[in-house]
């Protein structure tokens, strides 16, 4: 799914998540107002437990806010079906995580085809387009290996391969460099900066690091579940 | 000491707390071996029961007699008594007669009474009277100055209600007639065996009452201290012809030696529970290994040593041991109310007759069970404890998670496991050592073990070949299922050797049981034929002892139904320690209406040879456990006379309480003594006619001029009695079975909750990547269906080779009996997708688990 130019993206009014831990209560972020228009490269900040990953949990549609509102490419969150949901997450977002977040059993081909299968593709469709990506990553030769045979870099390159397949709007990264050397690190920033240039997608990234800050288009810093106005300091 | 308490704190701070986080997967497995140690202890506990009953009534009769005269099959004469009791080297020597009789009137169940001489047999047997009124000193003594006197046991006098000095009417084969109770046992001693369902009476009284004038069943004897063989010899050598002399233990022992017989295959079918439940005990502390590891390795990181994580793990498996065995405790002493019962009506029904009044708790037995428990739990949790031990301080450093996706060994343990399952060819022509199937049973768990050795390979299999096939039968949740299934490794493995035992022992057992029940039934109705069997009153607990009287042959023989008369005398006698009867009867009649189920020899020239009267044929069991066979000399001691035949072939016979040697009876009469008729079987000559109507009205005619004095029943009902026997029998066997798989199903429901728990971070990412829910419960789902089909199929293979090493190895080794093999095709195509359905409802606990902890925690910092 594309979305046009200048077009805000995510919208969200006085978006609050508050977790309960027994019997106390935990906010995760707290009213929080934003606007992000298409083709936008934000690098959301913040120390941890500021609220960032929350943050991105609700954008991804895997979770649902405590109150407020939360619009995402046309899509109202808040009072999406647990399906629309789904398709939400298939069609509209790809998600990079810290952890890498591969399956062990599948090889690093099948990792990246799984989205667009589940989505009810055909695998003879898919398979061309996932090794174009693998291609395009620098893993040609690494399709048929098995996730425990790659190093951190590759791991990190497969989940964005992965994140692209289902050809999504926005790339949701949570800490994308925070397992790797800072080489690898670069290099990911890099990628997921090229996509946003060359692919016209709306990228977020979570992160602690300055790497990405060079290529932001748009920082958001939180503090304590809100967002700040102060200049980061992580 | 400051050791073993840190190690209990750290034991509690690092496994305890984490058991109680898991504690619906902890309780799953808990119930599992509780269950496994319950039928265990249970089985054990209840043939135990029976064993002491055996033991102690035995033991009770005996009392302090140190040797036995008896004239095997047959009775001693009185006149022996005083020659023998006038011997230098005998102390004292005691009469006696005993044999069952009935209450008449009240229910059939007979009770035992025991013919004395009450002076003579004081230095042999202690009892005397319960203190009550009326009492007067030497009340026993109206034993001997009254006829018909008795002394009632205590269970029987509760039973039937009757106090000192009121009258009881008894029933033997030849009469009834009324008693006078002189008083009742004080329960101590020989009061105690037969659990008191036993009375005394004098021995002049016993031979009044059974006709049985001269004759007494044995002589007791003490001897003087210090005998030396030649003074046995010299007793030997002053005793009649067929007249032997044994120990009284030898009896107690052969029938001992039955009833553990039965146990150890009671115990071994128990353990099976116990051996599945170890399954779950694996499952679980693996799952704890495996998904600790980055805990482990900072416990590693912070001094712990390899030797303590080891420890902590094996501690898991000997909690789990210990709370199983604790909480087995009370599922036992439910279970053991309907096992006490059934085992001992089993004992008696097939090996000797035992009164198991209530359940005595044997130390060694609980030690036993308590420690088989704990063992086979720390043997679970020992190979999770190594795994654990090499985790290395250097993952701590590591924040990716480790997964267990290495490459697996899979083929080297399959060929292992192949080579195991190879072996089982060779151990199961070993013969038993000592009437243990000691080489069916190694071979058993070489089976077990080497079918779980193949279950990671076959799962590998199964992934590879089914994967893309998969994905056209059920989608992308189908094709993960199988690319996991593919990969997972020894943890699913686990799980499904859990399942090929339980089904395996399903398929061998319905196929043993309906292998035994199908030759069972062609030997009823070949070699148990006739119309209708009429032998003495309590005939069969009698052990045929009292012949039918020279009248009742004459009205037999005479009768105007049309029938053929097959008349039989059946000897209980012992081959060494082997029990066996010695049946002789009018093979010619027999054999024109019934035939043998044939093992080996010739049988058209061993027919021609029995009915002339030039040798015996015996039994499989008989053959088996004496280890004579075709050709060999039958040599035995039968009342007066030696008898002394070849073998001249082998027939199958389902009878219970040892083997049977048949010769023809008219020969015998002939070549050695009259045996007289113990019993006849009657063929109606016209087949065409309403056979059931015909019995009933030769029934009818036999009771108008015999009167009550014969025992009768029908040849059908005969049958059916053997059938409903056998089927009774395996009642308790059905349900080891059935709680073996209850333990199976709990070793796919942890199994699959452990799979679900630990691979949280992944479901969570299919969920992130576009999964719906119903996408990742169908592939769980899918993944059990997987394992099931692998464990069904396996077991069904593994069940197969179990069924032929039960039918020929086991039952040969242990009974001495072989059956005819037969699937019961019926029974499996039935029930094994019933199994498969069971199987399948397990997994739906752990396909409720998916999602307790929110997808949204794939993105909480660390």
């Amino acid at each position: 799914m594309r979305v046009s130019e200048k077009k805000t993206v995510i919208e969200t009014k006085a978006l609050t998540r508050i977790y309960s831990l027994g019997d106390s209560e935990v906010i995760g972020i707290s009213s929080i107002n934003l606007e992000i228009a298409a083709r936008e490269l934000v690098v959301l900040k913040g120390n941890s437990g500021s609220g960032k990953s929350t943050l991105l949990s609700l954008l991804s549609g895997l979770d649902r806010p405590t109150s407020g509102e939360l619009k995402v490419a046309g899509h109202d969150l808040i009072k999406a079906p647990e399906e629309q949901l789904t398709r939400f997450r298939r069609e509209v977002v790809g998600m990079v995580f810290q952890n890498f977040n591969l399956l062990p059993t599948l090889s690093v081909l099948e990792n990246v085809c799984l989205p667009a299968l589940l989505a009810g593709g055909w695998p003879e469709k898919i398979e061309p387009k996932a090794i174009d990506l693998l291609q395009w990553l620098g893993l040609g030769d690494r399709m048929a290996h098995q996730p425990a045979q790659l190093s951190g870099g590759e791991m990190q390159r497969t989940a964005i391969a992965r994140a692209l397949i289902n050809d999504p709007a926005i790339i949701l990264a949570d800490e994308p460099t925070g397992n790797l050397d800072s080489r690898n690190g670069q290099l990911v920033i890099q990628l997921l900066a090229e996509l946003h240039r060359t692919r016209e997608r709306t990228v977020i990234i979570a992160t602690h690091s300055n790497l990405a800050d060079a290529f932001a288009t748009m920082e958001i810093c939180l503090k304590d579940g809100m967002i700040t106005d102060t200049t980061c300091e992580v | 000491m400051r050791s073993l308490v840190f190690f209990l704190r750290l034991f509690s701070w690092f496994s305890l707390r984490h058991i109680g986080k898991h504690w619906f997967q902890a309780m799953l497995v808990l119930f599992g071996i509780a269950l496994g140690a319950a039928v265990f202890t249970s089985v054990r506990l209840s043939v135990h029961a029976s064993l002491r009953s055996f033991t102690s009534s035995m033991n009770h009769i005996a009392g302090r007699t140190e040797k036995v005269l008896a004239r095997p099959g047959g009775f001693l004469p009185e006149s022996l008594v005083s020659a023998i009791i006038n011997h230098p080297s005998v102390r004292n020597a005691s009469p006696m007669l005993s044999g069952y009789v009935q209450h008449f009137g009240a229910d059939k169940e007979p009770f035992l009474l025991i013919g004395i001489d009450p002076i003579l047999d004081r230095p042999f047997r202690s009892w005397q009277i319960a203190k009550g009124k009326p009492r007067k000193v030497g009340m026993w003594l109206d034993l001997l100055k009254e006829p018909y006197t008795l002394i009632l046991g205590g269970a029987l006098a509760r039973q039937y209600g009757y106090a000192p000095g009121e009258k009881i009417k008894l029933e033997h084969s030849r009469q009834t007639v009324d008693f006078r109770i002189v008083g009742v046992l004080a329960p101590e001693n020989l009061a105690l065996a037969e659990g008191g369902r036993l009375a005394l009476t004098d021995i002049a009284t016993f031979q009044e009452f059974t006709g049985l004038y001269g004759k007494i069943d044995r002589i007791d004897l003490r001897l003087q201290p210090e005998q030396t063989a030649e003074n046995f010899q010299n007793i030997v050598s002053t005793l009649p012809p067929g007249v032997i002399m044994s120990s009284p233990s030898e009896r107690r022992e052969s029938g001992q030696a039955m009833i553990r017989a039965y146990q150890l295959n009671l115990s071994i079918l128990s353990f099976a529970s116990l051996f599945v439940g170890m399954f779950l005990v694996y499952s679980l502390v693996a799952l704890n290994a495996a998904s600790r590891r980055h805990e482990l390795a900072i416990l590693r990181s912070t001094g712990a040593s390899a030797r303590l994580l080891f420890l902590i793990f094996l501690a898991q498996g000997t909690v789990f041991g210990l709370a199983g065995w604790l909480l087995a405790i009370p599922i036992s002493s439910f279970l053991i109310k309907y096992l006490l019962h059934g085992v001992s009506q089993t004992i008696s029904t097939l090996f000797v007759r035992v009164t198991v009044e209530q359940l005595s708790l044997n130390s060694w037995e609980i030690f036993l069970s308590f420690m088989v428990t704990i063992f086979i739990s720390v043997l679970a949790a020992y190979l999770p404890a190594r795994e654990a031990m090499q985790v290395s301080p250097k993952e701590a450093l590591s924040i990716a998670e480790h997964s267990e996706q290495a490459d697996k060994p899979t083929l080297r343990l399959a060929g292992l496991g192949i080579f195991f399952i190879v072996l089982v060819w060779p151990l199961s022509k070993l013969p038993g050592y000592a009437g243990v199937p000691l080489p069916g049973y190694i071979a058993t768990l070489l089976l077990f073990t080497g079918f779980a050795m193949l279950s990671p390979w076959i799962l590998e299999q199964l992934g590879k070949a089914l994967a893309p096939k998969l994905r056209r039968l059920g989608g992308m949740p189908a094709y993960l299922a199988g690319r996991y299934i593919r990969g997972s490794g020894n943890r699913t493995a686990i799980s499904v050797g859990a399942l090929i035992t339980a089904v395996a022992l399903f398929v061998s057992l319905v196929i043993m049981i309906h292998s035994f029940r199908q030759t069972v039934q062609l030997w009823a109705y070949q070699t148990v034929s006739g119309d209708l069997f009429a032998t003495t009153k309590m005939g069969e607990v009698n052990q045929f002892r009292y012949p039918l009287s020279p009248e009742v042959i004459r009205t037999l023989t005479t009768l105007d139904a049309p029938v053929d008369l097959v008349p039989n005398r059946r000897y209980f006698l012992n081959y060494g320690k082997f029990p066996y009867e010695f049946e002789l009867l009018d093979v010619v009649t027999f054999l024109r209406y019934g035939s043998y189920v044939w093992l080996k020899g010739p049988s058209e020239t061993a027919i021609h040879r029995l009915i002339s009267g030039d040798g015996v044929i015996v039994s499989e069991v008989f053959s088996n456990r004496t280890g004579l066979t075709v050709g060999d000399l039958f040599r035995a001691q039968i009342e007066t006379s030696l008898v002394e035949l070849p073998i001249l072939g082998v027939v199958r016979d389902y009878r219970t309480q040892g083997g049977v040697v048949f010769y023809a009876m008219p020969h015998f009469k002939r070549r050695f003594h009259d045996p007289k008729w113990g019993g006849v079987r009657f063929f109606l000559r016209n087949r065409n006619q309403n056979l059931d109507a015909a019995v009933v009205s030769l029934r009818r005619e036999i009771i108008e001029k015999c009167g009550d004095q014969l025992g009768m029943i029908s040849g059908k009902e005969l049958r059916q009695s053997i059938l409903k026997v056998f089927d009774e029998t395996f009642a308790i066997t059905t349900i080891l079975l059935f709680i073996a798989f209850v333990i199976a199903a709990l070793g796919i429901t942890t199994t699959l909750a452990v799979l679900v728990l630990e691979r949280t971070s992944q479901l969570n990412t299919l969920y992130a990547v576009g999964a719906s829910f119903g996408q990742i419960r169908r592939m769980i789902f899918w993944e059990s269906i997987l394992m099931v089909i692998a464990g069904e199929t396996a077991g069904f293979l593994c069940g197969l080779i179990l069924s032929y090493l039960l039918v020929f190895v086991i039952n040969r080794q242990s009974f001495g009996w072989t059956f005819l093999y037969g699937l019961d095709l019926k029974a499996l195509v039935f029930s094994l997708p019933l199994i498969i359905l069971t199987a399948l409802m397990a997994a739906l606990p752990a396909i409720r688990l998916v999602f307790r902890q929110p997808p949204a925690m794939l993105l909480r910092e660390r």
